[in-house]
Protein backbone atom coordinates (compact mmCIF):
# COMPACT_ATOMS: atom_id res chain seq x y z
CA UNK A 1 0.00 0.00 0.00
CA UNK A 2 1.66 3.42 -0.85
CA UNK A 3 0.71 5.94 1.32
CA UNK A 4 -0.59 9.57 -0.01
CA UNK A 5 -0.13 12.61 1.80
CA UNK A 6 -2.52 15.12 1.99
CA UNK A 7 -0.98 18.59 2.75
CA UNK A 8 -2.92 21.57 3.73
CA UNK A 9 -3.81 23.27 1.05
CA UNK A 10 -4.72 26.85 1.24
CA UNK A 11 -7.78 27.30 -1.81
CA UNK A 12 -7.45 31.43 -1.45
CA UNK A 13 -3.77 31.52 -1.37
CA UNK A 14 -3.49 29.79 -4.80
CA UNK A 15 -5.60 31.53 -6.19
CA UNK A 16 -3.77 34.78 -5.52
CA UNK A 17 -0.42 33.28 -5.82
CA UNK A 18 -1.03 31.33 -9.25
CA UNK A 19 -1.95 34.23 -10.93
CA UNK A 20 1.71 35.87 -9.72
CA UNK A 21 4.09 33.13 -10.02
CA UNK A 22 2.21 32.42 -13.80
CA UNK A 23 3.08 36.53 -14.34
CA UNK A 24 6.76 35.75 -12.62
CA UNK A 25 7.21 33.23 -15.18
CA UNK A 26 6.30 35.25 -17.84
CA UNK A 27 8.97 37.57 -17.74
CA UNK A 28 11.32 34.86 -16.77
CA UNK A 29 10.64 33.66 -19.93
CA UNK A 30 10.42 36.89 -21.56
CA UNK A 31 14.56 36.95 -20.39
CA UNK A 32 14.95 33.97 -21.96
CA UNK A 33 13.72 34.92 -24.91
CA UNK A 34 16.67 37.34 -25.15
CA UNK A 35 18.82 34.22 -25.85
CA UNK A 36 16.96 32.88 -28.43
CA UNK A 37 18.48 33.18 -31.16
CA UNK A 38 21.75 32.07 -29.16
CA UNK A 39 23.84 35.21 -28.69
CA UNK A 40 26.72 36.17 -26.90
CA UNK A 41 26.66 39.50 -26.71
CA UNK A 42 23.00 40.04 -25.49
CA UNK A 43 21.55 41.72 -22.10
CA UNK A 44 23.33 39.94 -19.06
CA UNK A 45 26.47 38.41 -21.48
CA UNK A 46 26.92 41.78 -22.46
CA UNK A 47 28.98 42.45 -19.18
CA UNK A 48 30.13 38.93 -19.31
CA UNK A 49 32.64 39.29 -22.22
CA UNK A 50 35.75 38.64 -20.80
CA UNK A 51 34.57 35.08 -19.69
CA UNK A 52 32.45 34.42 -22.91
CA UNK A 53 35.46 33.21 -24.78
CA UNK A 54 36.03 30.79 -22.11
CA UNK A 55 34.34 27.45 -23.85
CA UNK A 56 32.62 25.80 -20.50
CA UNK A 57 31.45 29.62 -19.85
CA UNK A 58 29.55 29.91 -22.97
CA UNK A 59 28.37 26.26 -22.59
CA UNK A 60 27.26 26.54 -19.07
CA UNK A 61 25.52 29.43 -19.74
CA UNK A 62 23.56 28.00 -22.66
CA UNK A 63 22.98 25.31 -21.07
CA UNK A 64 21.38 27.11 -17.68
CA UNK A 65 19.45 29.90 -19.65
CA UNK A 66 17.64 26.81 -21.91
CA UNK A 67 17.10 24.32 -19.01
CA UNK A 68 16.06 26.50 -16.02
CA UNK A 69 13.19 28.32 -17.46
CA UNK A 70 11.45 24.24 -18.00
CA UNK A 71 12.56 24.00 -13.94
CA UNK A 72 9.92 26.55 -13.79
CA UNK A 73 6.30 25.04 -14.81
CA UNK A 74 6.84 22.64 -11.78
CA UNK A 75 5.25 24.80 -9.27
CA UNK A 76 2.06 24.90 -11.40
CA UNK A 77 1.45 21.03 -10.85
CA UNK A 78 3.99 19.20 -7.80
CA UNK A 79 2.22 21.42 -5.16
CA UNK A 80 -1.11 20.58 -5.98
CA UNK A 81 -2.79 17.65 -3.94
CA UNK A 82 -6.04 17.22 -6.47
CA UNK A 83 -3.68 16.87 -9.41
CA UNK A 84 -1.49 14.36 -7.38
CA UNK A 85 -4.10 12.20 -6.32
CA UNK A 86 -5.91 12.43 -9.10
CA UNK A 87 -3.58 11.95 -11.86
CA UNK A 88 -0.03 10.44 -10.03
CA UNK A 89 1.59 9.60 -13.27
CA UNK A 90 1.75 13.43 -13.98
CA UNK A 91 2.82 14.31 -11.10
CA UNK A 92 5.62 11.96 -11.04
CA UNK A 93 6.69 12.65 -14.79
CA UNK A 94 6.89 16.29 -13.73
CA UNK A 95 8.80 15.35 -10.93
CA UNK A 96 11.44 13.59 -13.42
CA UNK A 97 11.44 16.30 -15.41
CA UNK A 98 12.11 19.43 -12.47
CA UNK A 99 14.43 16.34 -10.84
CA UNK A 100 16.74 15.64 -13.90
CA UNK A 101 16.73 19.54 -15.33
CA UNK A 102 17.55 20.79 -11.57
CA UNK A 103 20.26 17.60 -10.47
CA UNK A 104 21.93 17.33 -14.33
CA UNK A 105 21.42 20.31 -15.71
CA UNK A 106 20.33 23.64 -14.36
CA UNK A 107 22.38 23.15 -11.54
CA UNK A 108 25.42 22.06 -12.41
CA UNK A 109 25.88 24.47 -14.87
CA UNK A 110 24.32 27.52 -12.06
CA UNK A 111 27.64 26.30 -10.26
CA UNK A 112 29.79 27.07 -13.21
CA UNK A 113 28.15 30.60 -14.04
CA UNK A 114 28.60 31.46 -9.97
CA UNK A 115 31.79 30.70 -9.96
CA UNK A 116 32.17 33.31 -12.64
CA UNK A 117 29.76 35.06 -10.68
CA UNK A 118 29.66 39.58 -11.01
CA UNK A 119 30.11 41.25 -7.30
CA UNK A 120 33.42 39.31 -6.30
CA UNK A 121 33.62 36.39 -3.74
CA UNK A 122 30.34 36.93 -1.81
CA UNK A 123 28.20 36.43 -4.73
CA UNK A 124 30.74 33.83 -6.13
CA UNK A 125 29.88 31.98 -2.35
CA UNK A 126 26.31 32.82 -2.69
CA UNK A 127 25.34 31.38 -6.50
CA UNK A 128 27.90 28.22 -5.91
CA UNK A 129 26.73 27.60 -2.68
CA UNK A 130 22.70 27.96 -4.14
CA UNK A 131 23.64 25.35 -6.80
CA UNK A 132 25.23 23.05 -4.11
CA UNK A 133 22.50 22.88 -1.88
CA UNK A 134 19.84 22.73 -5.25
CA UNK A 135 21.30 19.75 -6.54
CA UNK A 136 21.46 18.21 -2.99
CA UNK A 137 18.08 18.78 -1.86
CA UNK A 138 16.88 17.59 -5.25
CA UNK A 139 19.15 14.54 -4.90
CA UNK A 140 17.32 13.51 -1.51
CA UNK A 141 13.75 14.45 -2.26
CA UNK A 142 14.07 11.94 -5.01
CA UNK A 143 15.74 9.22 -2.72
CA UNK A 144 12.90 10.17 0.18
CA UNK A 145 10.67 9.37 -2.84
CA UNK A 146 12.44 6.03 -4.07
CA UNK A 147 11.96 5.20 -0.33
CA UNK A 148 8.22 5.43 0.11
CA UNK A 149 9.24 8.26 2.30
CA UNK A 150 6.45 10.54 1.35
CA UNK A 151 7.00 13.37 4.04
CA UNK A 152 10.45 13.50 3.90
CA UNK A 153 10.35 13.61 0.03
CA UNK A 154 7.47 16.54 0.28
CA UNK A 155 9.78 18.50 2.68
CA UNK A 156 13.24 18.36 0.46
CA UNK A 157 11.03 19.26 -2.38
CA UNK A 158 10.07 22.17 -0.74
CA UNK A 159 13.94 23.23 0.22
CA UNK A 160 14.91 22.34 -3.49
CA UNK A 161 11.92 24.52 -5.29
CA UNK A 162 12.22 27.47 -3.09
CA UNK A 163 15.94 27.56 -4.02
CA UNK A 164 14.60 27.19 -7.57
CA UNK A 165 12.51 30.06 -6.84
CA UNK A 166 15.49 32.30 -6.53
CA UNK A 167 15.39 32.95 -9.94
CA UNK A 168 12.22 34.63 -9.60
CA UNK A 169 13.19 36.08 -6.09
CA UNK A 170 16.65 37.39 -7.20
CA UNK A 171 15.15 39.68 -9.79
CA UNK A 172 12.16 41.01 -7.95
CA UNK A 173 14.43 41.94 -5.09
CA UNK A 174 17.05 43.52 -7.32
CA UNK A 175 13.52 45.54 -8.79
CA UNK A 176 12.57 46.78 -5.83
CA UNK A 177 15.74 47.66 -3.55
CA UNK A 178 16.72 49.71 -7.05
CA UNK A 179 13.00 50.85 -6.81
CA UNK A 180 13.37 52.14 -3.58
CA UNK A 181 17.13 53.01 -2.63
CA UNK A 182 19.10 53.18 -5.78
CA UNK A 183 22.31 51.70 -4.91
CA UNK A 184 25.18 51.32 -7.49
CA UNK A 185 24.66 48.42 -9.42
CA UNK A 186 27.04 45.91 -7.91
CA UNK A 187 25.84 46.54 -4.41
CA UNK A 188 22.38 45.49 -5.24
CA UNK A 189 24.09 42.23 -7.07
CA UNK A 190 25.90 41.52 -3.71
CA UNK A 191 22.73 41.88 -1.64
CA UNK A 192 20.23 39.79 -4.18
CA UNK A 193 22.54 36.96 -4.12
CA UNK A 194 22.24 35.79 -0.37
CA UNK A 195 18.93 37.57 -0.48
CA UNK A 196 17.08 35.80 -3.37
CA UNK A 197 17.64 32.44 -2.47
CA UNK A 198 18.42 32.57 1.64
CA UNK A 199 15.13 34.29 2.56
CA UNK A 200 13.45 31.83 0.56
CA UNK A 201 14.58 28.80 2.15
CA UNK A 202 13.69 30.04 5.89
CA UNK A 203 10.50 30.54 4.11
CA UNK A 204 10.02 26.72 3.02
CA UNK A 205 11.68 26.05 6.98
CA UNK A 206 8.93 27.53 8.30
CA UNK A 207 6.23 26.39 6.21
CA UNK A 208 7.57 22.98 7.20
CA UNK A 209 7.97 23.76 10.77
CA UNK A 210 4.19 24.94 10.73
CA UNK A 211 3.17 21.49 9.38
CA UNK A 212 4.57 19.54 12.39
CA UNK A 213 3.35 21.64 15.12
CA UNK A 214 -0.18 22.17 13.53
CA UNK A 215 -0.23 18.49 12.86
CA UNK A 216 -2.06 19.02 9.65
CA UNK A 217 0.04 16.65 8.00
CA UNK A 218 -2.62 13.70 7.45
CA UNK A 219 -1.47 10.59 5.56
CA UNK A 220 -4.43 8.63 3.82
CA UNK A 221 -4.94 5.40 2.67
CA UNK A 222 -3.82 5.58 -1.54
CA UNK B 1 17.97 56.99 -10.68
CA UNK B 2 14.43 58.05 -11.33
CA UNK B 3 14.00 61.60 -9.48
CA UNK B 4 11.27 63.05 -11.60
CA UNK B 5 10.12 65.41 -8.82
CA UNK B 6 13.62 66.54 -8.89
CA UNK B 7 13.71 67.14 -12.31
CA UNK B 8 10.28 68.69 -12.18
CA UNK B 9 11.63 70.95 -9.89
CA UNK B 10 14.65 71.46 -12.25
CA UNK B 11 12.60 72.47 -14.73
CA UNK B 12 10.28 74.70 -13.14
CA UNK B 13 13.29 76.36 -12.16
CA UNK B 14 14.28 76.60 -16.10
CA UNK B 15 17.79 77.36 -14.57
CA UNK B 16 19.76 75.69 -18.59
CA UNK B 17 17.19 76.48 -21.16
CA UNK B 18 16.93 73.87 -24.01
CA UNK B 19 17.33 75.61 -27.58
CA UNK B 20 20.17 75.48 -29.43
CA UNK B 21 21.77 78.77 -30.42
CA UNK B 22 24.31 79.10 -32.76
CA UNK B 23 26.44 82.34 -33.91
CA UNK B 24 27.48 83.17 -37.13
CA UNK B 25 28.26 86.30 -39.81
CA UNK B 26 29.31 87.00 -43.33
CA UNK B 27 31.78 89.31 -44.21
CA UNK B 28 30.71 93.09 -44.24
CA UNK B 29 33.92 95.51 -44.29
CA UNK B 30 33.12 98.81 -42.19
CA UNK B 31 35.41 101.93 -42.84
CA UNK B 32 38.93 100.30 -41.88
CA UNK B 33 41.23 102.05 -39.67
CA UNK B 34 44.81 102.68 -39.68
CA UNK B 35 46.03 99.78 -37.80
CA UNK B 36 48.43 97.09 -39.25
CA UNK B 37 46.62 94.82 -41.20
CA UNK B 38 48.20 91.91 -41.56
CA UNK B 39 47.58 88.47 -42.10
CA UNK B 40 48.09 86.88 -38.39
CA UNK B 41 49.30 83.37 -37.94
CA UNK B 42 47.10 81.72 -35.12
CA UNK B 43 49.18 82.99 -32.22
CA UNK B 44 46.99 81.74 -28.99
CA UNK B 45 49.16 82.78 -26.34
CA UNK B 46 48.59 85.79 -24.40
CA UNK B 47 50.83 88.37 -24.89
CA UNK B 48 52.08 90.50 -21.77
CA UNK B 49 52.99 93.93 -22.71
CA UNK B 50 54.58 96.06 -20.59
CA UNK B 51 53.61 98.96 -23.30
CA UNK B 52 50.51 98.67 -24.66
CA UNK B 53 51.10 98.44 -28.38
CA UNK B 54 48.53 95.76 -30.05
CA UNK B 55 48.59 95.12 -33.40
CA UNK B 56 45.63 93.10 -34.47
CA UNK B 57 48.12 89.72 -34.64
CA UNK B 58 47.20 89.73 -31.02
CA UNK B 59 43.63 89.36 -31.62
CA UNK B 60 43.59 86.32 -33.12
CA UNK B 61 42.69 83.06 -30.78
CA UNK B 62 39.60 81.29 -29.21
CA UNK B 63 37.67 83.69 -27.09
CA UNK B 64 35.83 81.66 -24.57
CA UNK B 65 33.00 81.59 -21.81
CA UNK B 66 29.14 81.86 -21.25
CA UNK B 67 27.11 82.57 -24.32
CA UNK B 68 23.54 83.48 -22.49
CA UNK B 69 20.42 84.47 -23.98
CA UNK B 70 19.44 87.73 -23.89
CA UNK B 71 16.25 87.58 -25.99
CA UNK B 72 14.03 84.39 -25.69
CA UNK B 73 11.01 83.19 -26.22
CA UNK B 74 9.51 81.94 -23.05
CA UNK B 75 6.56 79.68 -24.06
CA UNK B 76 9.57 77.20 -25.95
CA UNK B 77 12.60 74.96 -25.04
CA UNK B 78 15.48 76.98 -24.70
CA UNK B 79 18.63 76.80 -23.54
CA UNK B 80 19.46 79.98 -21.23
CA UNK B 81 23.35 79.38 -21.14
CA UNK B 82 26.32 77.47 -23.20
CA UNK B 83 29.84 77.52 -23.26
CA UNK B 84 30.98 79.22 -26.49
CA UNK B 85 34.50 79.75 -28.26
CA UNK B 86 34.40 82.45 -30.33
CA UNK B 87 37.38 82.35 -32.85
CA UNK B 88 39.23 85.00 -34.83
CA UNK B 89 40.94 83.09 -37.39
CA UNK B 90 42.59 86.08 -39.38
CA UNK B 91 41.93 89.62 -40.06
CA UNK B 92 43.44 90.91 -43.58
CA UNK B 93 43.44 94.65 -43.37
CA UNK B 94 40.19 95.14 -42.17
CA UNK B 95 38.51 92.11 -43.41
CA UNK B 96 37.94 89.44 -40.37
CA UNK B 97 37.20 85.65 -40.59
CA UNK B 98 36.54 83.24 -37.48
CA UNK B 99 34.03 80.82 -36.50
CA UNK B 100 32.46 80.09 -33.31
CA UNK B 101 31.97 76.37 -31.70
CA UNK B 102 29.30 75.90 -29.05
CA UNK B 103 26.43 73.33 -28.55
CA UNK B 104 27.98 70.65 -31.00
CA UNK B 105 27.81 73.40 -33.70
CA UNK B 106 31.05 74.73 -35.83
CA UNK B 107 29.83 77.55 -38.05
CA UNK B 108 32.26 80.29 -39.69
CA UNK B 109 31.65 84.16 -39.95
CA UNK B 110 33.04 86.93 -41.91
CA UNK B 111 33.42 90.17 -41.57
CA UNK B 112 35.10 93.69 -40.77
CA UNK B 113 37.01 94.91 -37.63
CA UNK B 114 38.94 98.57 -36.97
CA UNK B 115 40.33 99.89 -34.09
CA UNK B 116 38.18 102.29 -32.24
CA UNK B 117 40.96 103.74 -29.13
CA UNK B 118 42.49 101.24 -27.11
CA UNK B 119 39.99 98.81 -28.70
CA UNK B 120 38.75 96.89 -31.61
CA UNK B 121 35.32 96.72 -32.76
CA UNK B 122 34.55 93.82 -34.88
CA UNK B 123 31.48 92.30 -36.78
CA UNK B 124 31.25 88.88 -38.35
CA UNK B 125 28.45 87.31 -40.04
CA UNK B 126 27.41 83.68 -40.29
CA UNK B 127 26.89 82.27 -43.57
CA UNK B 128 22.57 82.24 -43.21
CA UNK B 129 22.49 78.81 -44.84
CA UNK B 130 21.66 77.19 -40.70
CA UNK B 131 18.68 78.01 -39.33
CA UNK B 132 20.42 79.14 -36.10
CA UNK B 133 23.14 81.93 -38.27
CA UNK B 134 23.09 85.13 -37.06
CA UNK B 135 25.31 88.56 -36.45
CA UNK B 136 28.34 88.58 -33.69
CA UNK B 137 29.13 92.22 -33.27
CA UNK B 138 31.64 92.26 -30.37
CA UNK B 139 34.62 94.60 -29.05
CA UNK B 140 37.71 93.07 -28.20
CA UNK B 141 40.07 94.67 -25.60
CA UNK B 142 43.52 93.18 -26.51
CA UNK B 143 44.91 94.40 -23.09
CA UNK B 144 42.52 92.53 -20.80
CA UNK B 145 42.29 89.31 -23.88
CA UNK B 146 38.74 90.13 -23.41
CA UNK B 147 35.39 90.03 -25.83
CA UNK B 148 32.40 91.53 -24.98
CA UNK B 149 29.34 91.41 -27.52
CA UNK B 150 25.77 90.42 -28.67
CA UNK B 151 24.87 87.29 -31.17
CA UNK B 152 21.77 88.08 -32.92
CA UNK B 153 19.60 85.62 -34.77
CA UNK B 154 18.77 86.24 -38.58
CA UNK B 155 16.30 84.53 -37.52
CA UNK B 156 13.74 86.77 -34.37
CA UNK B 157 11.22 83.17 -34.31
CA UNK B 158 13.97 81.12 -32.83
CA UNK B 159 13.45 79.68 -29.09
CA UNK B 160 16.59 82.49 -28.35
CA UNK B 161 16.94 85.56 -30.65
CA UNK B 162 19.90 86.99 -29.18
CA UNK B 163 22.23 86.24 -26.73
CA UNK B 164 25.37 87.95 -24.85
CA UNK B 165 28.86 87.22 -23.70
CA UNK B 166 31.70 88.14 -22.07
CA UNK B 167 34.70 85.87 -23.15
CA UNK B 168 38.18 85.25 -22.35
CA UNK B 169 41.02 84.86 -24.55
CA UNK B 170 42.34 81.55 -24.49
CA UNK B 171 44.46 78.71 -25.57
CA UNK B 172 43.45 75.22 -26.37
CA UNK B 173 45.94 72.10 -25.86
CA UNK B 174 45.00 68.53 -25.39
CA UNK B 175 45.80 67.19 -22.20
CA UNK B 176 44.93 63.69 -21.38
CA UNK B 177 46.30 65.22 -17.59
CA UNK B 178 43.03 67.24 -17.03
CA UNK B 179 41.02 65.75 -13.84
CA UNK B 180 37.42 66.46 -13.24
CA UNK B 181 37.22 68.66 -9.89
CA UNK B 182 34.90 68.08 -7.30
CA UNK B 183 32.21 70.57 -8.68
CA UNK B 184 30.73 68.02 -11.02
CA UNK B 185 29.63 66.32 -8.34
CA UNK B 186 27.02 68.87 -7.97
CA UNK B 187 26.24 68.52 -11.07
CA UNK B 188 22.56 67.40 -12.63
CA UNK B 189 21.90 65.41 -15.66
CA UNK B 190 19.05 66.61 -17.47
CA UNK B 191 17.60 64.27 -20.46
CA UNK B 192 15.69 66.14 -23.18
CA UNK B 193 13.11 63.95 -24.21
CA UNK B 194 12.90 62.09 -20.91
CA UNK B 195 10.78 58.46 -21.50
CA UNK B 196 8.86 59.47 -17.82
CA UNK B 197 7.76 62.77 -17.82
CA UNK B 198 11.42 64.01 -16.64
CA UNK B 199 14.34 62.18 -15.69
CA UNK B 200 16.93 63.39 -13.78
CA UNK B 201 20.22 61.58 -12.90
CA UNK B 202 22.69 63.03 -10.40
CA UNK B 203 26.46 62.48 -10.79
CA UNK B 204 28.05 61.58 -8.05
CA UNK B 205 31.97 62.12 -6.72
CA UNK B 206 32.80 58.77 -8.45
CA UNK B 207 33.37 60.48 -11.30
CA UNK B 208 36.88 61.89 -9.97
CA UNK B 209 37.98 58.08 -9.40
CA UNK B 210 39.13 57.33 -13.06
CA UNK B 211 40.73 59.67 -15.78
CA UNK B 212 39.68 57.59 -18.83
CA UNK B 213 42.28 59.36 -20.63
CA UNK B 214 45.94 58.21 -19.25
CA UNK B 215 44.60 55.04 -17.17
CA UNK B 216 43.38 51.73 -18.56
CA UNK B 217 39.75 51.04 -16.81
CA UNK B 218 38.85 47.33 -15.65
CA UNK B 219 35.43 45.74 -15.81
CA UNK B 220 35.72 45.84 -11.65
CA UNK B 221 36.03 49.69 -12.08
CA UNK B 222 33.10 50.31 -13.93
CA UNK B 223 30.84 47.53 -13.17
CA UNK B 224 29.81 49.10 -9.72
CA UNK B 225 29.67 52.83 -10.97
CA UNK B 226 26.35 54.55 -11.67
CA UNK B 227 25.10 54.69 -15.48
CA UNK B 228 25.03 58.86 -14.52
CA UNK B 229 28.21 58.77 -13.55
CA UNK B 230 29.72 56.19 -16.52
CA UNK B 231 28.23 58.82 -19.19
CA UNK B 232 30.12 62.02 -17.31
CA UNK B 233 33.62 59.43 -17.14
CA UNK B 234 32.91 58.40 -20.82
CA UNK B 235 32.41 61.85 -22.14
CA UNK B 236 35.35 63.52 -20.12
CA UNK B 237 37.36 61.71 -23.36
CA UNK B 238 35.72 64.19 -25.46
CA UNK B 239 35.70 67.23 -23.66
CA UNK B 240 40.34 67.01 -23.05
CA UNK B 241 39.82 66.70 -26.95
CA UNK B 242 37.68 70.10 -27.02
CA UNK B 243 34.72 68.11 -28.69
CA UNK B 244 31.54 70.47 -28.53
CA UNK B 245 29.06 68.43 -27.43
CA UNK B 246 25.03 68.54 -29.37
CA UNK B 247 23.93 66.19 -26.11
CA UNK B 248 22.56 68.94 -23.79
CA UNK B 249 22.79 66.60 -20.79
CA UNK B 250 26.64 66.79 -21.39
CA UNK B 251 26.55 70.09 -22.15
CA UNK B 252 24.87 70.71 -18.79
CA UNK B 253 27.77 69.03 -17.27
CA UNK B 254 30.59 70.26 -18.79
CA UNK B 255 29.95 73.84 -19.75
CA UNK B 256 29.03 74.85 -16.41
CA UNK B 257 31.26 73.20 -13.74
CA UNK B 258 33.94 72.04 -16.28
CA UNK B 259 36.27 75.06 -15.92
CA UNK B 260 39.17 73.89 -18.59
CA UNK B 261 36.88 72.49 -21.10
CA UNK B 262 36.93 74.49 -24.03
CA UNK B 263 34.64 73.61 -27.26
CA UNK B 264 36.60 73.56 -30.41
CA UNK B 265 35.40 70.98 -32.67
CA UNK B 266 32.91 68.93 -33.45
CA UNK B 267 33.97 66.06 -34.77
CA UNK B 268 37.31 64.74 -32.61
CA UNK B 269 37.20 60.94 -33.40
CA UNK B 270 40.30 60.56 -35.55
CA UNK B 271 42.40 62.03 -32.10
CA UNK B 272 41.40 59.32 -30.04
CA UNK B 273 44.17 57.32 -28.22
CA UNK B 274 44.49 53.78 -27.84
CA UNK B 275 43.77 53.95 -24.33
CA UNK B 276 41.03 56.42 -24.79
CA UNK B 277 39.24 54.19 -27.29
CA UNK B 278 39.50 50.84 -25.37
CA UNK B 279 37.73 52.29 -22.10
CA UNK B 280 35.07 54.66 -24.21
CA UNK B 281 34.49 50.57 -25.18
CA UNK B 282 34.20 49.17 -22.16
CA UNK B 283 32.63 51.87 -20.64
CA UNK B 284 29.38 52.35 -23.13
CA UNK B 285 29.10 48.89 -22.93
CA UNK B 286 28.60 48.99 -19.11
CA UNK B 287 26.43 52.55 -19.82
CA UNK B 288 24.02 50.66 -22.01
CA UNK B 289 23.82 47.63 -19.52
CA UNK B 290 23.19 49.97 -17.03
CA UNK B 291 20.33 52.08 -19.21
CA UNK B 292 18.74 48.75 -20.41
CA UNK B 293 18.85 46.72 -17.17
CA UNK B 294 19.49 48.74 -14.09
CA UNK B 295 15.68 49.30 -12.97
CA UNK B 296 14.19 46.29 -14.90
CA UNK B 297 13.38 42.95 -13.58
CA UNK B 298 16.33 40.86 -14.41
CA UNK B 299 20.07 40.83 -13.06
Amino acid sequence: MSRRIRFSSYPQTSMLLLPLYALFCWLMVQITWQYIPWNTDVAFLRIKQEYISMAHYRWAFLLHVYSSILVLPAGFTQFSDRLRLRWPSVHRQMGWVYAIISIFLAGPSGFVIGWYANGGWSSQLAFCLLAVLWILFGCLAILRAKQGAYEAHKRWMYRSFALALSAITLRAWKYLIVAIWEPRPMDVYQIVAWLGWVLNLLIAEWLILRWKNKNTLKTLPS
Amino acid sequence: MIRSLFCMLLLAFAVFGCGESVPGSKPETPPADTTSNTVSPPAEEETPVQKPEYTTADLIGYYVGEFKATKYDESKNYVYYNKINISIDSIIGDSLMGHSVVAGNDRPFQGSIRKQGEVYQGEGREPGDDRYDGVFRFTVDPSLSKMTGQWVAYNNKLPVSERGYELEKRSFRYDPNLRLSMDVGWAELYERNPKIMDQGEFVTEDVLKFNPSTELLKKEDVENLYKGDIEVIRNSIYARHGYSFKNRKMRFVFDKYVEWYIPVSTDIRDQLTDVERKNIALLKRYEEHAERYYDVFGR
